[in-house]
């Protein structure tokens, strides 16, 4: 009797103590900063304390703690993710589980669809036109779902199609203008004449690759959407007819004649265009500073992002980014959209530019920073975006959208197998995780 | 006197037990009950109940079968190099008449590195350009893509994980080889025994029980391969490196299917289980005929 009375106290013991881990009501004077009169908002972000975007974040905070002094309170939690988003994710789906989002929280811009229709995030409190016209329509696309806007981001981003310069000009390459980017046809032709000359220097005309993850639909699918192609219906509960159409087979096809003819190698290899041995290389906007730093001896180019055959001047270029949204848990929306816009906004966007050299989000800010007028890449990369740019697909079921058409370009542009049966079987696949949405 | 010490033996095992409780026991039940529903991360509130639909629904799904016939490859490449590698490498160790420790530490640091290292460190020796397809190069062969091919990425993934787990279970070979009585080899020397009949007759009977032990982990470990794929190949190309643990994780974490990846995992426990004792059923009939023959002879 006493044994089991002894093992039922020590049970209670530990729930108890581990029940007193839950989250409490935070009142005025528990945290350093929070006054009587103030409203408390909690927001969590995607990163580490440590690093420059963590004390970006951290910064945009406390300026918005002056600024709205007396008003509003707001506590930043730092909540670290592996590159796959785990750890950060996870921490979200618990909460939605067990209770205690926080009022603001930071969501990937292709999640932003899944958040929405399962009622992790609500919409923001009316903005009005002057305040949604600070942003680059990419930004406002990405945060809306079902015609309400959910969410803000700080950052922006984008892919640039960048060239040797030495290599091109030794080759007799014309670069086109802006607004007047290579066809497909045009480009299969440049590189048709480059293979040669790069051959002659243990080189491929293209440093291309498509890599598990996040950045094989971020960089290629701009050539489905430029071939008057989608991945999803408008609404993003529709696949089939959308993800297999005709267009987007002539893209993955379109790959598997540059992987045939030799105009890029099967198998990644390191630092091709670093070191000066491919003449073009898509890669993300970071590349940027890495080359200006790292590899001085290549002088940088940025060529416009090739389009389809087709193409009448559509928006196709990558873009999108993490970015704030109000969590279904707050109860106070009205402060959750002042921090959200705070968070968002240009003197955010400023910041996280000189930190961490991650693109704003806002006219503005891109206006206030000297090397986007004065650096041609840099200028290139920022016309291209806010002419051009357009949100990855917006589905709730985004990430198996995503790894399908990695798949895709795994299975018939690298390992040649027939592209319009690859993506059936896609279909087939996202079809399975659409159910959920789509039953009702 | 008793009585104390029951509850002294509570006292300290009490703690673990809740510990136990909450953080293994309960999530293995939550696991065997969300593996009947469609429990979605993002919204555990629409959950419904589904009786064995999951489990009609994983084995019709290509991938699932795919990544488990993977698997399975896996397993059947890794645990012979494995369990022969290990016992090879400390029979040459245990015979060295140099540098003994030398060998010893060599051959283990792989194990105390971490997989991710591992990996990434092996990644640069299967590059296009790296040490391997250099060395090949010299010898007049062509560059390999290794992990970067569908039919080459499985083998060589397997290779570099055997490289990296063999130290182990060389160490536990080498202490049983160490423990062996010198009187049965001095015997068999006697009656002019050949090393082949010394290795059949005396090493391996003895070390019989530790090769049961090395196998069995040496599978299930294998089984539970993710690390290696995760970080070199990402389960290609063509998914032709994708192993179940992996398709759990994705389903689960990535996808937020819960519901479904709880049954992959369900079915995943029962088919290990199941295996292990098959081996053991398997490997301890034999040990039982040892024992016999051994009463025999005396």
């Amino acid at each position: 009797m006493k044994k089991r009375l002894l093992c039922l106290t020590t049970l209670f013991l530990l729930l108890g103590s581990l029940a007193g881990c839950q989250k409490k009501e935070i009142r005025p004077g528990d945290v350093e900063g929070f006054d009587q009169g103030e409203a408390y908002l909690s927001i969590w972000v995607h990163s580490i304390e440590d690093t420059e975007e963590g004390q970006a974040y951290k910064e945009s905070v406390e300026s918005f703690n002056e600024a709205y002094d007396g008003q509003y309170f707001a506590d930043i939690e730092f909540i670290p993710r592996n590159d796959s988003g785990g750890g950060y994710s996870d921490k979200i789906n618990a909460s939605v589980m067990a209770g205690g989002l926080p009022d603001v929280l930071t969501v990937d811009g292709p999640n932003v669809a899944a958040y929405a229709a399962n009622g992790i995030i609500q919409p923001l409190a009316e903005l009005t036109k002057e305040e949604q016209s600070v942003y680059l329509p990419s930004i406002l696309e990405q945060g809306t779902y079902d015609d309400r806007l959910y969410a803000l981001g700080v950052m922006e981003s984008s892919v640039g199609m960048y060239y040797n310069k030495a290599l091109i000009e030794e080759a007799g390459i014309q670069i086109p203008e802006p607004g007047n980017p290579w066809t497909w046809t045009e480009f299969l032709e440049i590189l048709e004449e480059l293979k040669p000359f790069m051959e002659e220097r243990n080189g491929y005309p293209l440093d291309m690759t498509f890599p598990v993850g996040e950045a094989s639909i971020y960089y290629y699918a701009p050539f489905v959407w430029s071939n008057g192609g989608d991945l999803v219906s408008g609404d993003g509960l529709t696949v089939e007819g959308y993800f297999n159409a005709p267009e987007n087979v002539a893209a993955m096809e379109y790959f598997r004649t540059i992987v045939e003819r030799g105009y890029m190698s099967q198998a990644p290899i390191d630092k091709l265009f670093e070191s000066g041995r491919a003449a073009f290389k898509f890669d993300g906007a970071w590349e940027v500073n890495t080359i200006y730093n790292s590899y001085p001896d290549i002088d940088l180019g940025v060529a416009p992002y090739v389009v389809g055959d087709n193409w009448k001047g559509e928006r196709y270029t990558p873009t999108g980014s993490w970015a704030f949204a109000a969590s279904s848990g707050t109860k106070n929306i009205e402060g959750a959209t002042e921090l959200v816009k705070w968070m968002s906004g240009v003197e955010s966007g400023i910041r996280i530019w000189e930190m961490s050299k991650t693109f704003p989000s806002t006219y503005e800010a891109f206006a206030n920073i000297e090397v986007f007028q004065t650096d041609e890449n840099y200028k290139a990369l920022y016309d291209q975006l806010s002419s051009y740019g357009h949100p990855r697909p917006k589905t709730p079921v985004y990430p198996q959208v995503s790894t399908s058409f990695q798949e895709v370009l795994e299975s018939a542009a690298l390992g040649g197998k027939d592209a319009q049966a690859e993506m059936d079987k896609s279909v087939e696949r996202i079809n399975a995780k659409l159910e959920r949405y789509t039953r009702k | 006197m008793r009585k104390k010490n029951s509850i002294m033996g509570m006292a300290f095992f009490g703690p673990a037990l809740v510990l136990l409780t909450l953080f293994l026991f309960l999530p293995m039940l939550l696991t065997l009950g969300f593996s009947f529903t469609d429990y979605f991360a993002l919204n555990p509130e629409l959950t419904h109940f589904k009786g064995l639909e999951n489990y009609v629904n994983i084995f019709k799904d290509e991938l699932f079968v795919r990544s488990f016939f993977n698997t399975v490859k896996f397993v059947l490449i890794i645990v012979p190099l494995q369990c022969g590698g290990a016992l090879l490498l400390a029979m040459a160790i245990n015979h060295a008449a140099h540098c003994k420790k030398y060998f010893k530490v060599a051959f283990f640091v792989p194990v105390v590195m971490s997989l991710a290292v591992v990996s990434t460190l092996w990644m640069q020796i299967y590059s296009p350009e790296g040490i391997l397809n250099t060395l090949l190069g010299n010898l007049g062969i062509s560059a390999q893509p290794f992990i970067h091919s569908a039919s080459q990425a499985l083998p060589s993934i397997a290779i570099m994980s055997v490289w990296q787990g063999v130290g182990y279970q060389m160490i536990i070979f080498l202490g049983g080889l160490q423990n062996i009585s010198p009187a049965l080899y001095e015997a068999a020397e006697m009656d002019h025994a050949s090393s082949w009949k010394k290795f059949k007759d005396i090493t391996l009977p003895e070390l019989k029980p530790l090769c049961v032990f090395v196998f069995i982990t040496v599978t299930i470990g294998a089984f539970r391969m993710l690390v290696q794929p995760m970080v070199m190949t990402g389960g290609g190309p063509d998914h032709s490196t994708y192993t179940i643990v992996y398709d759990i994780y994705e389903t689960g974490t990535v996808n937020w299917e819960m519901g479904l990846a709880s049954t992959m995992a369900i079915v995943f426990t029962i088919f290990v289980v199941v295996l292990t004792i098959i081996q053991n059923l398997l490997t301890k009939e034999k040990e039982g005929n040892h024992a016999d023959k051994k009463a025999k002879a005396h």
